[in-house]
């Protein structure tokens, strides 16, 4: 899943970066304000948080610029503005989320998780495709009784097949949702994961769950 | 001692009035008792002349004319005239027959004018008594011949007449005035009681808006509908005094967020830098980033609070100023040197171009705390490789030096607000978080606890220029 965090402060985007790319996301990061907004135009997010008093642009202003081009990624507002109206503001321009500073970096994680399950319909943290289960809290993933032991790039390309179990996933929709912008991968590392993946989840005498639509790209679970 | 204005102007026009009517009354008192005794005394007074007339001495006798005393009005059984007289040895030579034994109130009198009183007989009735001092005719003498008697001679003579009537009339006339007194006294309370009612009621319904007022709504106003013109004066200087603690209530409010606001970020940087770094086993060079990360915040908050707290001490007037001679030139270099590392990042070159002579006569410490922030502010603001340089020069009272860089991006509408607490003109700054928007505000405020002034301006060319106005120049000593 891929997040973009806009704000300004320095040691807040250093560690905010580092834990939730340590948590497995793929993290944009931008401390100035017009740059978040060329970053959360032109390309597809599954979360943005957002500071509200940003050099360049105010964070308000960004959001309102991401809704009325119609972007659909969800935001989550971080700021330390913490009165009533602030929060009503932010939330009534079409933030998700609203949080404020100082905040516990395990909410936040949390708050992220359940934007990302909210934006997938996919309202239980643990997601069963035939005798394959993912948890998304813990990250941990069987195959019937067995757990199987993902790498946090494969743990990630697996969460986003899963999210979208059922429907042909494009090897752009892979690239575009789980690899940073800066990351130096080219497209064909989409491939070679998948087949990382394939071979992990491979039990002798159970069905293939991973399949290839020809020249359109993936689909996890029964063919759609 | 009384507290109510209500109480004050009652008691007031109560008393005026009370001391209006007892005046009056005695007034009315006197001249109905003058016109009611005058007419009563001419009579008794005629009486007893005539009496007196017909009084002769004939020898050592004092003789009575008979006729004189078979006289209706000392006869008459209603009423009668009572008459005495006396020798001035005090021995009775006549009474009416009437009389008895009783005597008559015998008054000290000169001669030959008559004296008044009121007295009561033994029966208790009310006698008015007018009493003559007079020198008796010697009898049978011709008028030529008449040797002047001496005054031990004299005869005293008292006329009593009953003078009931009169004095009720007298008794009616005193309840009279007391009943109408009293009427008009309690009629006036009460109508006095409703115009001071009246009069106060704009008071009181100012008070009752005022007590109306808390912290939570000072813009409300005091309306003037209702107002007299007396209390204008005052309702304006209460509104004054409204706005201004409004704006200062909101002030404090703003600054109060903004200290919070301000706080919160630093924050929420160490929070989650460590709650971060906690989250799995690190390597200990890691640890130790983190550590020193946590420590750089906790220095810039340190910065930030000490900020404050010079403010609140400014406020307060709880900082204490020591004078002494100051060498600018040589105080800017002083207050340059920990920032020139940051400067040469910056790639920004620094002149002062303030001549070693001029000086001036101030707090040396908090000068370059002014100047310290000053300087930091125009490194933080002027543009990558961009210039700074300071002058100075002398005027009349005073000495003005300025700090300049190049880069500003400020509207001249902004530069209005860069001595506002928190303010931040929206520049691409780098290090948010570092620079919260106090320096120039405390600048401000120290300048102004030293007597001078500072203010900022944007030439074009985006050169800001910040002033630093500084009183009381001794001559300088020149150094050679």
């Amino acid at each position: 899943m891929r997040l973009l965090v806009i704000e300004d402060y320095r040691p807040l985007q250093q560690s905010l970066t580092k834990g939730l790319r340590e948590a497995g996301f793929a993290v944009d990061t931008t401390r100035d304000g017009q740059e978040g907004l060329w970053y959360a135009t032109g390309n597809e997010y599954d979360v943005i948080i957002l500071d509200l008093m940003l050099p360049g642009m105010d964070g308000l202003e960004i959001l309102k610029k991401i809704r009325t081009q119609g972007q659909k990624s969800h935001v989550l507002i971080l700021t330390a503005k913490d009165t009533v109206r602030d929060r009503v503001t932010g939330l009534d321009l079409g933030a998700d989320d609203y949080l404020v500073k100082p905040f516990a970096f395990e909410e936040l994680l949390a708050r992220v998780r359940a934007l990302l399950r909210r934006s997938y319909r996919q309202k239980n943290p643990q997601i069963e495709i035939k005798d394959l289960r993912i948890d998304l809290t813990t990250q941990r993933v069987w195959r019937g009784s067995q757990e199987i032991t993902l790498t946090p790039k494969e743990y990630a390309l697996l969460e986003y097949l899963a999210m979208r179990a059922g429907h042909k996933v494009s090897r752009s929709d892979i690239w575009e949702h789980v690899y940073e912008f800066e990351s130096s991968a080219s497209s064909n590392v989409v491939d070679v994961y998948i087949g990382y993946l394939r071979k992990k989840l491979q039990r002798p005498g159970k069905p293939q769950l991973i399949h290839t639509v020809r020249g359109r790209g993936y689909v996890l679970g029964p063919e759609a | 001692m009384m507290r109510s204005l209500r109480a004050r102007l009652l008691v007031g026009t109560m008393c005026g009035m009370a001391l209006m009517l007892l005046i009056f009354s005695l007034i009315v008192h006197a001249v109905i008792h003058r016109t009611l005794f005058s007419q009563y005394d001419a009579s008794l007074a005629s009486t007893a002349r005539m009496l007196a007339a017909s009084v002769e001495l004939d020898g050592g006798e004092v003789e009575l004319e008979f006729d004189v005393q078979q006289m209706p009005e000392f006869v008459r059984r209603d009423r009668p005239t009572y008459y005495e007289i006396w020798r001035s040895d005090g021995t009775v030579v006549a009474r009416s027959p009437r009389l008895g034994t009783n005597d008559l109130l015998r008054l000290e009198a000169s001669l030959n004018s008559p004296v008044f009183a009121t007295t009561r007989a033994r029966s208790g009735l009310p006698l008015r008594v007018a009493s003559l001092k007079f020198i008796p005719r010697i009898s049978d003498s011709d008028d030529e011949q008449q040797p002047q008697l001496s005054k031990e001679h004299a005869l005293t003579l008292a006329v009593a007449r009953d003078a009931s009537d009169l004095v009720g009339q007298h008794r009616v006339l005193r309840w009279l005035l007391l009943v109408v007194s009293a009427v008009v006294i309690t009629l006036s309370f009460l109508v006095a009681a409703v115009i001071v009612g009246q009069g106060l009621r704009p008071l009181n319904l100012i008070a009752t808006e005022i007590g109306g007022i808390t912290e939570q709504d000072l813009s409300t106003r005091i309306g003037d509908a209702y107002i007299p013109g007396e209390i204008m004066p005052i309702r304006n200087r209460l509104n004054d005094l409204l706005s201004r603690l409004e704006a200062a209530f909101k002030r404090e409010r703003r600054f109060t967020a903004d200290v919070a606001h301000e706080l919160r970020t630093p924050l929420a940087g160490i929070r989650s830098t460590i709650e971060v770094a906690l989250a799995r086993h690190r390597e200990t060079d890691e640890y130790r980033s983190v550590l020193s990360e946590c420590l750089a915040i906790a220095h810039d908050m340190q910065t930030m609070v000490n900020n404050l707290l010079m403010l609140a001490r400014l406020d307060a007037q709880q900082i204490s100023f020591y004078t002494e001679q100051i060498q600018l030139a040589e105080l800017v270099n002083s207050c340059w040197q920990p920032f020139s590392g940051r400067a040469l990042d910056r790639r920004l070159t620094f002149e002062n171009r303030i001549d070693a002579e001029i000086a001036c006569q101030s707090d040396r410490q908090n000068l370059s705390t002014v100047l310290s922030n000053v300087l930091d502010n125009a490194i933080e603001y002027a543009n990558e490789a961009g210039q700074i340089w300071t002058t100075a020069c002398r005027k009349d009272d005073s000495v003005e030096m300025a700090v300049s860089n190049t880069g500003c991006q400020l509207t001249t509408e902004q530069t209005s607000h860069v001595f506002d607490s928190f303010w931040r003109g929206d520049s691409s700054r780098k290090d948010a978080g570092v620079h919260c928007g106090l320096g120039l505000a405390l600048a401000e405020r120290i300048m102004r606890g030293l007597g001078g002034s500072v203010c900022a301006e944007v030439q074009p060319g985006g050169i800001f220029t910040v002033r630093l106005i500084l009183p009381n120049v001794e001559e300088s000593r020149s150094i050679q």
